[in-house]
């Protein structure tokens, strides 16, 4: 990684042309060809940018990035450089994301009693031929319960389910097949959408499945 | 539809009647107030379903008919008339009503009076109880704010009214808290009652037996539905269907500590200490020998401690509770004394009002970490 503060101009020209006059900018050249332009203001996004892959030819005074397909190209023309420094970075660890759908999904697989009272799992991911439904279970009458799981559910969770249990229903032994909206948080819309439809909503909370953190306490099972 | 009325009336029970207009029901009529004019009697009307409200308004009508309002605006609009007299009239060929007052005349686009639902009829064959208004809105209020509001679970958004003889009970708990207020009738109602009603319903109907000071108020009970009649007003509710929590079990048999305590000064205390309880932050009740310790604290905010002398004897311990759910208990019972009695930190704690007027207030604690 090769990070150069420097003052300079910018010119892209390819698809449109576009000028950043001459001001302090950081370069950020990667190692997989990108190379992007930032300043100090604007949030996260580069004022400019190319992605690879790409070739970046340098010259005293000089970078130009040329994509090797089409015309796009970044002329940077340096007046004054104030840092150019590079960094080996390694190797790259991948991001690790938690409290996303895979961890409810796996928490509430082992306990699918927070779904509903009695619910024993049948399967994970159980297919149906638009997609995989999260959890197939059975409830203590032996009746089939599909249930769905998101981190936030909103409508269009609540219309996925709903898919799902339409083609879980085409199968006689499955028709009368209860569906269950499992989510940390349930949008207020998807709730009354779900309850019109007839589907529970129930709102779990991770840490607690994970046994990170004590449930409330209750005066009784609600 | 042509009446004529006072500016006063017309805004007094527009506003009364609107509280229940349906406000984000995919039915536009519902979001209405129905105004039936008949020969010599006009009553308006609103639901969103769930609970319905009949009202009459004394007018002159000129023209029988029945027209819809959005409710909102014509209440607005009411209020900012000039003069003391308003008529409204139905123009059918323009689709809305002409409301004139003073100078001021306003067009209102009606709404389609084939989508407003029928409203029950009270008595109906039905047999009615009628019940001291003034007993009635005490338990209510006593009791009303233990429901929950969780539409998930919807047998705990209503209160359990049950009445024989001369005991009128009402309880409603949200899991959380418990409620249960029993009180003691004078004279002997003509008959029993017991039915979950939307809390909601019963907070309604408190507000308009409070505002028209009527001494007693009619209760039907049908299948699903509940009627609710008072000095001419119509409140109709559907029922909660499902098992309402055995109440009875969830009161412990005993309990460690029983101590008896001023009422108001511990309100006062934890009102105090509440505002630093923020974030869902509990408050913490420190009992030691002779001295309750009442403190909060929220990170990033501050903390607060107070303490007050109390009957407490034994080994010191320590509980947390919501501080809103522990003060709507304190404030229930006002400023009599009380009965606080406790088992442990993560068993409920009851309070209870000292003057044996039937009412007891259940409450979990939360876990303290620290």
């Amino acid at each position: 990684m090769r990070l150069i503060v420097a003052r300079c101009e910018v010119r892209y020209s390819g698809r449109l042309n576009a000028v950043l006059p001459e001001a302090l900018r950081l370069l950020m050249l990667k190692a997989d060809g990108s190379v992007m332009v930032h300043a100090d203001t604007g949030g996260f996004k580069p004022q400019n940018w190319m992605t690879p892959p790409a070739v970046v030819e340098e010259s005293p005074g000089r970078i130009v990035v040329r994509k090797l397909k089409d015309d796009d190209r970044l002329d940077i023309a340096i007046t004054e450089v104030l840092s150019d420094v590079t960094h080996d970075m390694g190797e790259a660890a991948a991001l690790e994301k938690d409290g996303v759908e895979a961890d409810l999904q796996e928490q509430l697989a082992a306990a699918p009693g927070w779904c509903g009272e009695g619910l024993r799992l049948v399967r994970r991911e159980w297919p149906t031929d638009i997609g995989p439904v999260d959890l197939m279970c059975r409830d203590p009458g032996d009746g089939w319960v599909a249930v769905e799981i998101k981190r936030v559910a909103t409508i269009d969770a609540v219309e996925q389910l709903t898919r799902y249990l339409e083609r879980i229903r085409l199968d006689p032994e499955k028709a009368g097949c209860a569906g269950v909206l499992a989510a940390e948080r349930i949008k207020p819309q998807a709730r009354v959408l779900a309850q019109a439809r007839g589907l529970r909503c129930v709102e779990v909370d991770l840490a607690v499945l994970r046994g990170e953190r004590e449930p409330d306490l209750t005066l009784f099972a609600a | 539809m042509k009446l004529a009325t006072s500016k006063a009336d017309l805004l007094a029970q527009l506003g009364t009647v609107s509280r229940v207009a349906s406000t984000r029901s995919a039915v536009q009529a519902l979001s209405g107030v129905q105004i039936i004019a008949r020969e010599g009697a006009v009553e308006l009307r609103a639901t969103d379903m769930e609970v319905g409200l009949r009202v009459p308004l004394a007018a002159e009508v000129e023209r029988e008919g029945t027209v819809v309002l959005p409710a909102r605006l014509t209440l607005e609009v009411v209020r900012s008339l000039p003069g003391d007299r308003a008529t409204l009239e139905l123009r059918p060929g323009q689709g809305d009503v002409e409301l004139v007052a003073g100078s001021a005349t306003f067009h209102l686009r009606t709404l389609r009076a084939e989508d407003f639902p029928p409203f029950p009829e009270p008595g109906d064959g039905d047999a009615s109880v009628t019940v001291p208004a003034a007993a009635f809105v005490e338990t209510v209020g006593m009791v009303a704010r233990s429901a929950s509001r969780d539409e998930t679970r919807p047998i705990l958004t209503g209160v359990l009214v049950s009445a024989s003889g001369t005991q009128l009970r009402m309880v409603a708990t949200d899991s959380y808290r418990l409620s249960v207020k029993e009180t003691r009738l004078e004279t002997p109602l003509a008959g029993p009652l017991e039915a979950n009603v939307p809390a909601r319903a019963l907070q309604e109907l408190a507000r308009i037996a409070t505002a028209t000071e009527a001494d007693t108020l009619s209760v039907t009970v049908r299948d699903n539905q509940v009627v609710f009649a008072v000095d001419g007003i119509v409140l109709s509710s559907r029922l909660i269907d499902g098992q309402f929590p055995n109440y009875g079990q969830l009161l412990p048999d005993s309990y460690e500590h029983e101590l008896r305590l001023a009422g108001g000064e511990l309100t006062e205390v934890v009102r105090r200490m509440s505002l630093l309880a923020l974030k869902n932050a509990p408050l913490r009740l420190r009992f030691a020998e002779g001295e309750l310790t009442v403190s909060a604290q929220t990170p990033d905010v501050g903390e607060a401690t107070e303490s007050l002398p109390v009957p407490f004897t034994g080994e010191p311990f320590e509980i947390g509770f919501n501080p809103d759910f522990l003060r709507d208990g304190l404030e229930t019972v006002e400023s009599r004394d009380l009965v606080f009695k406790l088992i442990s930190p993560i068993r409920p704690g009851l309070i209870e009002a000292a003057d044996d007027s039937g009412f007891l207030y259940l409450i979990m604690p939360i876990r303290l970490n620290v």
